[in-house]
């Protein structure tokens, strides 16, 4: 059996249960339930022999938890190498250690396992309002740590004062450290789960995907610009090309999308880009898609690390996005290349696919504006005529049947942005002339004087892009000839009545609240920009920023020279509270004569009280015996008669014996000399 | 008022040759309204200084030897019916005298040293349901063999704790072994002895023993030693207030004695044996050696 005092009292024992829910908390969500249960259980056991109705489990009931708990991890996830097995396998260690919480050793185990748990919330989670609950995580299990000190420490008041304030005093170091310990890249990388529902753009599009992406108000996209900002009009975010079409469905197919065979460079080199002309320079931060597709303008290029272009003037990251991620772009519009544009054989027919049959309609009614006009430009112009005066634009479009262009084109006529940019592209092709449907989004809401453009989820947009010989690929919104408000002001003018009819509440339609949430988004921003994209490259600009140039020496400096600044603040600080309760006057002076007696050889022992010292002095020095006397008579008067002339006889005392003992040292020498 | 209490140690000294640390320690008792415990192996002298403090004082003394067959009205006294009157008169026992020789008090029963010590305690007795305040002052000096020896009560540590006090006087110095051989008769001298101050000069001096003044330097070397013995894990009882407040009252007395108005961490020193000798006990028994470690180890002056 351990020692009595090494056992956890019930404090200590609710201490820990606390943090260890603090900790747990947020990953109940994540965790299939059964861990929950398990560490209720075993909180459960753990109090029942503290109550002393249980004894600790045996080896076999261990050994069984630990099986059962291996093989529920097995059934509910299947797999192992994965990030959120591994959070639940350490959740699940993390609640049988309850199961042998004995000793005080066991307690700081777990609460250091605590901490790790704690960190693990960041791996999936890294906004403001995660951060504050992991400083109060780390709140709770310090203070659990300090209430296992014994004593009072458990009380709640103190235990938490101590963990405030030894937080407190470790926040100087954890910014420092912040700012200077290497951001190394991670040396494998664990896969996460991809199988849970995101919202956002597909590699596909079907009929209603676009209207689902309407009645969300997530953000998608947050945009800062550098420079000139595009109009309105010209903010089209281009994420996805969708090339094939098998007659009700849009994709990227093969040779377009970058993971079935589309060449992607990935250095700068390969896809030369002119380095005059105007362009837009702007960061994009993007909200996790868990997709590798990445949104800019066209023509663009980043050099921001792991980012790469398609020749479909496209971004895509060579891993998918599966937490918030920043990447610069600079994009030349199309109408500033000078390149003369070409179109290979593979792209043309890649851009006239359509499927074998269906939308009788749709076809004929194409090759008849083929043969009225001349080119793609014209034909394009008197379809989207066709849109403008037949028409209308709603959230809510009629369910269409097997042929959804001839039924879109010629029955119902009302549709969001995936009909019109669907059937415009299947018409455009049906009448000889390359076009392809773009998914992205368009628009963006101002937040905070213009800092950055939010893009919504509610901004997702298809739209267009034919290729004439003349100009090369270029833009077409078949929206814009129905719904012109829709590209200009953004959804919610162009669908009032409809927007975001289904939410529960419609928050949208109070602006303060609205204020409010753009402000919020702004803090998240900014959170964001300088904490949690906090990369190797910021650290690098931000080092250089304070030190000039980073070579080690200066490192070292900028460590060093605030850790001594701090150590010395420290060291005054000590000394000047330890002056606080200063002996007086005669005490010191009394103890300096000591040390002078200690430096000629007789110092005082401990408990010695002056006047036998004195005597001691006498014997052991006698050439100091009056000296000795005197100061101790005079130290004697000072200290226990509180004659306050004494006090300065002590000094004058002691500063005649300095010059005396001077003079001394001085006087044996030169008889030295002379000898 | 310093040659009287000189005068008073001279004297003492006389009767008591050698012992004047020890013949001070029980003025100093005395002064300070405490009562003093004389641990010793037979014809030390207790009797002798016990003798002689009450000769130089002028106090009346009596002299009890207990022994085990003692009951407590053969100390407090007995009320006795008296055919002449027709009624109970009260005897009054030895404990009615202004100094109290309680010689081999740990011989008699328990009960009994009860008696005497609650006596001291309250300076009053009450017998037969009345209440009797004792003379003032009133000042016991108990003897005790030392433990081993056979037939001995134990005096519980809460009595033990009633004595202000506690000395032993030891052999005699070689001096004065040699004075005894050359023929001074410590019991001629005791009889020559006459009074040097009546009782309500005694009374002064008790009371210029609260006004020997302690500075904070003192006070704060006290309060060390006796949060010391509350810490230290060599003591198995720390000294309670009502020792921290003795000790002090005798080292006031001391500095007194020592003819000064003010305290030193001497004076403490040197009633420090005697006052918490008794109070403090380490596991392995007797507290003269924790004492000493007690001196050694709280420095005077904190540094």
């Amino acid at each position: 059996m351990t020692r009595p005092d090494s056992l956890l009292p019930r404090e200590s024992l609710l201490w820990i249960f606390a943090a260890q829910f603090t900790v747990l908390l947020p990953h109940f969500t994540r965790l299939p339930l059964w861990i929950i249960f398990g560490w209720a259980l075993a909180v459960l056991w753990r109090v029942e022999v503290y109550r002393g109705r249980r004894e600790f489990p045996g080896r076999l009931v261990k050994l069984l938890a630990v099986s059962v708990a291996l093989l529920g991890l097995v059934l509910s996830y299947r797999r192992w190498f994965a990030l959120e097995p591994m959070v639940a396998l350490l959740a699940v260690s993390f609640a049988l250690k309850n199961l042998e919480l004995l000793s005080r050793r066991d307690a700081f185990l777990s609460l250091l396992l605590a901490y790790f748990v704690a960190a693990t919330l960041f791996v999936f989670e890294q906004t403001i309002p995660y951060a504050l609950y992991g400083v109060l995580a780390a709140v709770v299990v310090t203070a659990a740590l300090s209430a296992q000190l014994g004593g009072f420490s458990a009380r709640p008041r103190r235990a938490l004062g101590l963990s405030l304030r030894l937080l407190a005093q470790s926040a100087p170091l954890m910014l420092l450290l912040f700012m200077v310990i290497p951001r190394l890249g991670p040396l494998w990388a664990v896969p996460q789960n991809s199988g849970g529902a995101s919202t956002g753009i597909s590699d596909s599009m079907t009929p209603g995907d676009f209207t689902r992406l309407s009645k969300s108000d997530q953000p998608a996209l947050r945009i800062a610009f550098d420079g000139p900002v595009p109009a309105p009009e010209q903010r089209y975010w281009r994420g996805l090309v969708y090339s094939h079409f098998d007659g009700r469905r849009w994709s990227q197919g093969f040779g377009v999308d970058p993971r079935e065979g589309a060449p992607v460079s990935w250095r700068k080199t390969e896809n030369p880009l002119p380095e005059v002309g105007p362009r837009y320079r702007y960061r994009v931060i993007q909200e996790p898609t868990r997709n590798q597709w990445l949104f800019a303008m066209a023509r663009p290029h980043s050099e921001t690390r792991g980012v790469g272009e398609t020749r479909d003037d496209r971004l895509v990251r060579s891993v998918p996005v599966y937490s918030r991620f920043a990447y610069d772009v600079r994009s030349w519009p199309r109408s500033s290349l000078v390149q003369r544009p070409e179109l290979g054989d593979f792209e043309r027919r890649r851009n006239l696919q359509l499927p074998a049959e269906g939308n009788p309609r749709a076809r004929a009614w194409a090759q008849n504006l083929a043969q009225e006009h001349q080119d793609g430009a014209a034909i394009s112009a008197a379809v989207l005529e066709f849109f403008h005066r037949r028409f209308t634009y709603t959230l809510k479009p009629p369910a269409l049947g097997q042929d959804s262009v001839d039924e879109f084109l010629f029955g119902s006529q009302q549709g969001f942005c995936e009909h019109f940019a669907g059937s415009y592209v299947f018409m455009m092709r049906a009448a000889g002339v390359p076009a392809r449907v773009v998914a992205g989004y368009q628009g963006g809401e101002w937040v905070d004087q213009e800092e950055y453009l939010l893009v919504r989820q509610y901004d997702a947009h298809a739209w267009a892009e034919i290729w004439t010989p003349s100009r090369g690929w270029q833009r077409v919104d078949p929206t814009a000839a129905v719904s012109p408000e829709r590209i200009r002001d953004g959804l919610q003018s162009a669908a009032a009545e409809e927007f975001m009819e289904d939410s529960l509440l419609p928050l949208h339609r109070f602006s303060l609240l609205n204020r409010l949430r753009l402000q919020w988004d702004m803090i998240n921003y900014r959170w964001y920009q300088t904490v949690v994209s906090f990369d190797s490259d910021s650290q690098q600009n931000l080092l250089k920023r304070l030190l000039g140039e980073v070579s080690p020496l200066r490192l070292a400096a900028f460590l060093l020279i605030p850790a001594a600044i701090g150590l010395c603040l420290l060291l005054l600080w000590l000394w000047w509270g330890g002056r606080g309760q200063q002996l007086p006057r005669a005490q010191r002076l009394y103890l300096k004569f000591c040390r002078r007696m200690a430096g000629v050889g007789v110092p005082r022992r401990s408990g010695e009280a002056p006047r036998d010292y004195a005597r001691r002095i006498a014997t052991e020095a006698p050439r100091l015996a009056a000296m000795a006397s005197a100061v101790t008579a005079a130290y004697e008067r000072a200290a226990y008669a509180d004659d306050p002339s004494a006090e300065r006889q002590l000094g004058r005392l002691l500063r005649q014996w300095r010059l005396g003992a001077m003079l001394a040292n001085v006087a044996p020498r030169r008889h030295q000399a002379q000898a | 008022m310093q040659k009287i209490i000189s005068a008073i140690v001279t004297d003492i000294g006389k009767v008591l040759l050698g012992k004047e640390h020890q013949v001070k320690l029980a003025l100093a008792c005395l002064l300070s309204r405490g009562h003093l415990l004389i641990e010793d192996l037979p014809g030390m002298g207790k009797t002798t200084l016990a003798h002689a403090l009450a000769r130089v004082l002028g106090l009346s003394y009596n002299r009890v030897q207990f022994t085990s067959d003692m009951l407590p009205a053969d100390i407090l006294g007995v009320s006795i019916f008296e055919r002449d009157s027709g009624s109970f008169r009260f005897h009054e026992g030895p404990v009615f005298s202004q100094l109290l020789l309680a010689d081999e008090i740990n011989r008699s029963s328990p009960k009994t040293q009860s008696a005497l010590l609650e006596a001291m305690e309250e300076r009053q007795v009450s017998v037969d349901g009345e209440t009797r305040a004792l003379p003032e002052p009133f000042f016991v000096i108990a003897t005790q063999n030392p433990l081993h020896q056979s037939g001995t009560f134990a005096l519980p540590e809460s009595q033990l704790d009633r004595f202000l006090m506690r000395v032993s006087l030891g052999y005699p110095t070689r001096e004065a072994e040699r004075a005894l051989f050359q023929g001074v008769d410590p019991r001629a001298e005791l009889r020559r002895l006459k009074p040097r101050i009546d009782a309500s000069a005694l009374n002064r001096l008790q009371a210029l023993v609260g006004q020997v003044k302690a500075s904070e330097s003192v006070l704060d070397y006290l309060e060390r030693l006796v949060s010391f013995t509350r810490q230290s894990p060599d003591c198995a009882v720390g000294l309670s207030p009502r020792g921290a407040l003795a000790l002090l009252h005798a080292a006031r007395a001391w500095a007194l004695i020592d003819g000064r108005g003010h305290l030193l961490p001497e004076d403490i020193q040197a009633v420090l044996p005697s006052v918490a000798g008794h109070r403090l006990h380490s596991e392995s028994g007797d507290g003269t050696q924790l004492v000493e470690r007690l001196m050694h180890q709280v420095d005077v002056i904190a540094a």
